[in-house]
């Protein structure tokens, strides 16, 4: 690796960073807003990008074998998929005879009133 | 980087190595894989010796079976859940994996160490806490863990369902130091054989049993997290009162049954292709045959191993899963039976044509498809989710899960001993003791699971500790095959004793193996038997592939990866 690109590594290195600290600001503000959509957004989506950034600069991800970078995707698809086939069974809450503790039933009011009263979230 | 790099500076080390510097310190693969051999052989006994207490219990029910002593219910549970961890866990995985791995790796591909040695030498530490954490767990109070060796809750996070409180926890801390054992094992396999590969040697002249391990590393890498991370939770379950199983407060034991199973079925896997593995290499060999098609069996193990992710639900058919992820994994794992089929078709091409040589590793060799193939196919029922509504949780399972594990880590590590004994100890094994250890074990063998197909089908339910207690399942044409199979299994496991003799005096008085006594291609042949620290003089470098066997235009029958045109 020549000294010129190893030079501009660390140029990115605290743009990176600058970056990253901009999108925690992003995130931490966004949920003050109290509007679902923008919570989701602020907060998940924010956290994959930040994600993606890190895992590209900092653990060197762009400059690694090609085969690095496929046997993370293949992770993340993996994952995905055991979120895909496991979902239909934890996160599903009706079916002839369940009964869910009552909680289930106040948190999913409270989800559904868009989640804007932070303070009323019922404790499991 | 090592000092094993310069042959010179080991060999003056050599001589001058304490007790503890040779076997606690040293960081000599072929030293690492010995202990993981040997630690492995001696858990077998362990988990062998299991296997006999609850057989006997199950054929003469309230007998003081000799050595053990009468068998209680609660210790049968122990018993039959810790025979299953310790054979995978404690005798598969070191001895296929990482014996097998740490000898062979550095040997076949040419050079004179793992890269990380002493990462290498901290994941045998490891392994033998976690082997000390397992046996320690059996007895403390209330024994070892009753939970089966899948752990499902709520029986295995309640100590009131599974009456073992310590025993439960010591047994996912053991199972836990095992995984990060296994970890670093698996990052030294991968990196080696990426990066110091012998001068020539390309992706496609590495022998089939390096790229075996290889990509069984790779597929335990991939599915441990989230075991592990189930497993701390369990754990927390266990012991802080969390409740991520108990659905009273929310939780859901079928997350449990996903985490294990997105684990458990590609380490199925992570067995067995190391096993795989040997058997090419051995057919080779006795065959004096190029392997046929390297490459569709290379990429058929790396379908094999991505698909081994997608298979994993098929354990839950009848555990209250969403009915439509039945059908999908239906389909997922029927599928994986062809890319396993093609493997058996492609060993069979090996074999025709062939100058077989019937010499006891080429035995086990040829048990392995043979009893691998009927493993396979039973699978087959159990993977259609509507025969599984029946045969779930009876013996038709339990037979079918030893006609796999049994060829992969009792046959196929029978291959490799019998293989590269020469290489390990320098001297060969005794032939006639070995073909009588071979038809003692393989007929016994068939004679154990065979009775239990038909007792399964007949609908004998597993974990029970006593059929007496159920008048349709405690006839005696079933208790009649209940006694053959443990008949079957005192003389199969009276068979291993002329093993260990076999194995034993061979290593001292057996017949001096020169280098290559099997004229064999590969690397690890043209070395010293066994090789001296740093493995060659001077490293060797690589010219072709490594099954060149049969080739017309020489006199000698095989061609050497390392000799020049």
């Amino acid at each position: 690796m020549s000294e010129e690109v190893h030079d501009t590594h660390h140029g990115n290195y605290v743009k990176i960073w600058a970056i990253l600290v901009v999108l925690l600001a992003v995130s931490v503000v966004g949920p003050m807003f109290e509007i679902r959509v923008v919570t989701l957004v602020t907060a998940f989506g924010v956290a994959i990008v930040k994600a993606y950034l890190v895992i590209k600069h900092f653990m060197h991800i762009n400059h690694t074998p090609r085969f690095i970078p496929y046997l993370v995707v293949t992770c993340l698809v993996f994952m995905l998929l055991f979120f895909a086939a496991v979902a239909p069974d934890v996160m599903n809450d009706t079916g002839s005879g369940w009964e869910k503790p009552a909680w289930v039933a106040e948190e999913k009011a409270w989800a559904a009133g868009g989640g804007s009263a932070g303070d009323q979230h019922p404790q499991p | 980087m090592t000092e094993a790099a310069v042959p010179a500076l080991h060999d003056e080390q050599h001589h001058e190595q304490s007790f503890g510097q040779k076997y606690l310190w040293s960081t000599d693969h072929k030293m690492i894989a010995m202990q993981y051999l040997f630690t492995g052989m001696l858990m077998a006994l362990v988990g062998g010796f299991m296997a006999y207490a609850f057989r006997m219990q199950l054929a003469f029910p309230g007998m003081d079976v000799p050595f053990y002593g009468i068998v209680s219910a609660s210790e049968y549970n122990a018993l039959v859940t810790n025979h299953g961890t310790i054979m995978i866990f404690w005798v598969a995985m070191p001895v296929l994996l990482a014996a097998f791995g740490n000898f062979l790796i550095p040997l076949m591909i040419g050079c004179d160490d793992m890269v990380f040695p002493k990462v290498n030498r901290l994941s045998y530490q490891i392994f033998l806490l976690s082997a000390v954490v397992i046996l320690g767990s059996l007895f403390v109070e209330g024994g070892g863990f009753a939970g089966a060796w899948t752990a499902y809750p709520p029986l295995s996070a309640k100590a009131e369902y599974s009456q073992t409180p310590l025993g439960s926890s010591l047994w996912l801390v053991a199972v836990a130091l095992e995984f990060v054992a296994f970890l670093l094992g698996g990052i030294n396999f991968i990196t080696t054989t990426m990066n110091s590969r012998a001068p020539g040697m390309k992706f496609y002249d590495i022998p089939m049993v390096v790229w075996m391990i290889v990509i069984a590393s790779v597929l335990f890498l991939v599915s441990v997290g989230p075991l592990i991370a189930g497993a701390m939770m369990l754990f927390m379950d266990q012991n802080v009162g969390t409740a991520f199983y108990d659905p009273d407060r929310g939780g859901d034991p079928i997350l449990w049954q996903h985490l294990f199973w997105f684990f458990g079925h590609p380490e199925v896997y992570v067995v067995m292709l190391p096993a795989v593995g040997i058997t090419a290499d051995v057919i080779c060999v006795f065959a004096r045959k190029k392997l046929f098609a390297y490459k569709t069996v290379l990429y058929t193990a790396f379908g094999t191993g991505v698909l081994s992710f997608t298979v994993w639900a098929h354990h839950q058919f009848i555990a209250g899963i969403d009915p439509r992820m039945a059908h999908i994994f239906t389909v997922t794992t029927l599928l994986i039976s062809i890319p396993i089929a093609e493997m058996i078709f492609v060993y069979i091409a090996t074999l025709y044509g062939g100058s077989i040589r019937l010499t006891t590793p080429m035995l086990w060799a040829l048990a392995f498809i043979a009893e691998f193939l009927i493993g396979g196919v039973t699978g087959i029922f159990l993977g259609a989710s509507g025969a599984d509504i029946y045969l779930h949780d009876t013996y038709f399972v339990l037979a079918h899960f030893h006609y796999m594990f049994y060829p992969i880590a009792i046959i196929g590590t029978f291959a490799g001993i019998a293989h590269w004994f020469p290489k390990m100890f320098g001297r060969m094994m005794n032939e006639t003791l070995g073909k009588i250890h071979f038809w003692l074990t393989v007929i016994p063998f068939n004679v154990i699971f065979i009775p239990l197909f038909i007792l399964g089908l007949a609908g004998q339910h597993r974990r029970i500790y006593d059929y007496t207690n159920f008048p349709e399942l405690a006839i005696q044409p079933l208790q009649d095959l209940r006694v053959l199979a443990t008949v079957a299994l005192l003389v199969m496991l009276g068979a291993q004793l002329i093993f260990l003799y076999n194995f034993f005096s061979s290593m001292f008085k057996g017949k001096k193996a020169g280098k290559n006594p099997w004229n064999a291609t590969t690397l690890e042949w043209t070395t010293e038997s066994p090789p001296p620290h740093g493995n060659w003089a001077e490293l060797p470098t690589v010219y072709r592939g490594p099954y060149e066997y049969g080739n017309p235009d020489r006199e000698d029958d095989y061609w050497p990866q390392n000799e020049p045109v």
